[in-house]
């Protein structure tokens, strides 16, 4: 019995990794998912973009503030709104604080781009018509700041990503102020970077609805704004991306799945598994005490 | 299914490297090895040139030196500029040139100079700290005023309570200039306050769990259905 104790509390960390890898990498294989958890958040988010008149919204903003070391989170995020945008017709303008942001400003939309139209053939989603990508902007608070002050949004910002003049493309017709942009949806894993849009994005009486997309790590702290309903919806890490998915398949029944709902299924299972081993440590640990109880009495 | 890169291609490198990369990171929890130590750093340095890279390409270039010198000026072929040189650009040297005083940081003697930019930088951001805590915190100041009884809502009535006594709670277990007779009421409920942070301390470490999993599991995805399926591709000559 003592070695049985024993055992349990030194279960190899090795050991531990390859029971971890297994559990993740069985839905991945067997090309399998669970039907998420409904979170209001998620729901909130989803209702938000859902309720948007699509002859009435000029721009949708996303902040795209993160970079490949939390791709899969924010990544599974912004694939999810990118997609209900599309599907709703909205056109969307996306910009970020992050430097590391650059390749992922193209490569995020063009992939949701591929995805629809692996659907249906003749979808279409042209850029300078239905989506702009501003780019990384340096200098975070200050350009905030002049967003929202801007007379002439194409003047302020001046070019897209690729150096053309904004005045030259058609989806920026109308939007001069932040007033034009209904809704500011931000994702990011850095502590601190949607607070900046939240500081500093607004003007006088006015201010975007915003939407927040955050890493698994800062839900507590996003929690925060969503409770205080500066924020209308949140997606809560790769849950949050998940459920909305649900959500959208629910909305657009015949529509490919996403990669959002196998991942999520993968960190079920995982976290199933490290649940399973703080309980066997745990036993282990019962197990010695009481032992130790036993000997005691006995001596 | 996933499509294989034409062998050689750019994309086919991608792959490969981002593969061979990913899993000599995580070569670490076999123990610390030299494989992970070179790919550490082949990770800071890459890291650090594309952050500095695209700092000059998307603003010091195009925005501050390129109109500066007059490089974005567009020319007719008979020599002819499509428009003049604005020379109200020459005001960007007066920024640039103070910016570039912070570089005397380096010098034991001339450091005082530095300071001056860093005095500026330090009251800019008091300044924007100052009015952005307003926009930011108040609306959770007013959020926290909630009533303790909701009528015909038993959950919300619940929630409340629970949110405005942890709220109290927590902020007396901060508040130091009284002292607190020990196992007094005073005691009790800063120890309340404790344990409710606790619970918010376990929340966050469930979380970076989560968060590190979530990390994980995209990178197995990666290896699983493509890096894997291009290697085999390869190596069966598809």
């Amino acid at each position: 019995m003592r070695r049985i104790a024993t055992l349990l509390q030194n279960i190899d960390r090795r050991v531990i990794y390859l029971l971890v890898l297994f559990s993740l990498l069985t839905p991945l294989i067997a090309n399998f998912s669970l039907r998420p958890a409904p979170m209001e958040t998620a729901s909130s988010f989803f209702t938000t973009v859902e309720k948007l008149d699509p002859a009435a919204t000029k721009l949708v903003l996303v902040a795209m503030d993160w970079g490949p070391s939390t791709q899969a989170e924010n990544g599974s995020q912004t694939e999810v709104l990118l997609e209900h945008l599309m599907r709703k017709n909205i056109h969307f303008g996306l910009i970020s604080l992050s430097p590391t942001a650059g390749p992922l400003l193209e490569s995020v939309p063009k992939k949701v781009i591929a995805k629809m139209t692996a659907e249906n053939p003749e979808f279409r989603w042209n850029y300078g018509e239905d989506w702009v990508n501003f780019g990384f902007q340096p200098n975070a608070g200050i350009m905030i700041q002049n967003m929202a002050r801007s007379t002439d949004l194409r003047a302020t910002l001046e070019t897209d990503a690729l150096g053309t003049d904004l005045k030259d493309l058609a989806v920026m017709n109308g939007v001069n102020t932040i007033r034009d942009i209904p809704i500011l949806v931000e994702f990011t894993g850095l502590v601190g970077v949607f607070n900046t849009w939240l500081q500093f994005l607004q003007a006088e009486n006015y201010r975007p609805q915003m939407l927040h997309g955050c890493t698994s790590i800062t839900i507590p702290e996003a929690y925060i704004y969503y409770a205080s309903k500066q924020i209308l919806g949140l997606h809560e890490g790769l849950a949050g991306a998940a459920a909305y998915e649900q959500l959208l398949s629910e909305r657009y029944p015949s529509r490919l799945i996403g990669r959002a709902l196998k991942l999520n299924t993968s960190l079920a299972i995982a976290q199933l598994m490290i649940i399973a081993l703080i309980v066997v440590g745990n036993i282990g640990y019962a197990l010695s005490l009481s032992l130790q109880k036993n000997g005691a009495s006995r001596g | 299914m996933v499509n294989i890169p034409a062998f050689g291609s750019i994309e086919w490198w991608q792959i490969l490297v981002a593969g061979i990369s990913t899993l000599a990171a995580y070569s670490f929890l076999l123990g610390e090895n030299p494989v992970y130590r070179l790919f550490e750093h082949f990770y800071i340095g890459i890291a650090t040139s594309i952050t500095t890279m695209i700092g000059v390409k998307t603003f010091l270039w195009p925005k501050v030196l390129k109109p500066l010198l007059g490089l974005d000026v567009a020319y007719f072929p008979d020599g002819s500029a499509a428009v003049p040189y604005d020379p109200s650009t020459l005001w960007y040297l007066v920024p640039l040139l103070f910016g570039g005083l912070y570089y005397f940081i380096l010098s034991p003697r001339h450091a005082w100079i530095a300071q001056i930019v860093i005095g500026l930088s330090l009251g800019t951001s008091a300044g924007f700290a100052f009015k952005g805590i307003f926009n930011e915190a108040l609306p959770q100041v007013y959020d926290s005023f909630r009533p303790l009884y909701v009528p015909g809502s038993i959950v919300d009535t619940i929630s409340n309570l629970v949110f405005v006594t942890t709220l109290l709670a927590a902020m007396y277990y901060f508040f130091l200039t009284i002292k607190r007779k020990p196992g007094g009421n005073g005691d009790r409920v800063a120890a309340y306050g404790r344990w409710m942070m606790m619970g918010c301390f376990g929340a966050f470490f469930g979380a970076t769990i989560m968060a590190r999993m979530s990390l994980l599991v995209e990178r197995l995805q990666f290896l699983v259905e493509t890096w894997w399926p291009t290697l085999m591709a390869t190596v069966s000559g598809g």
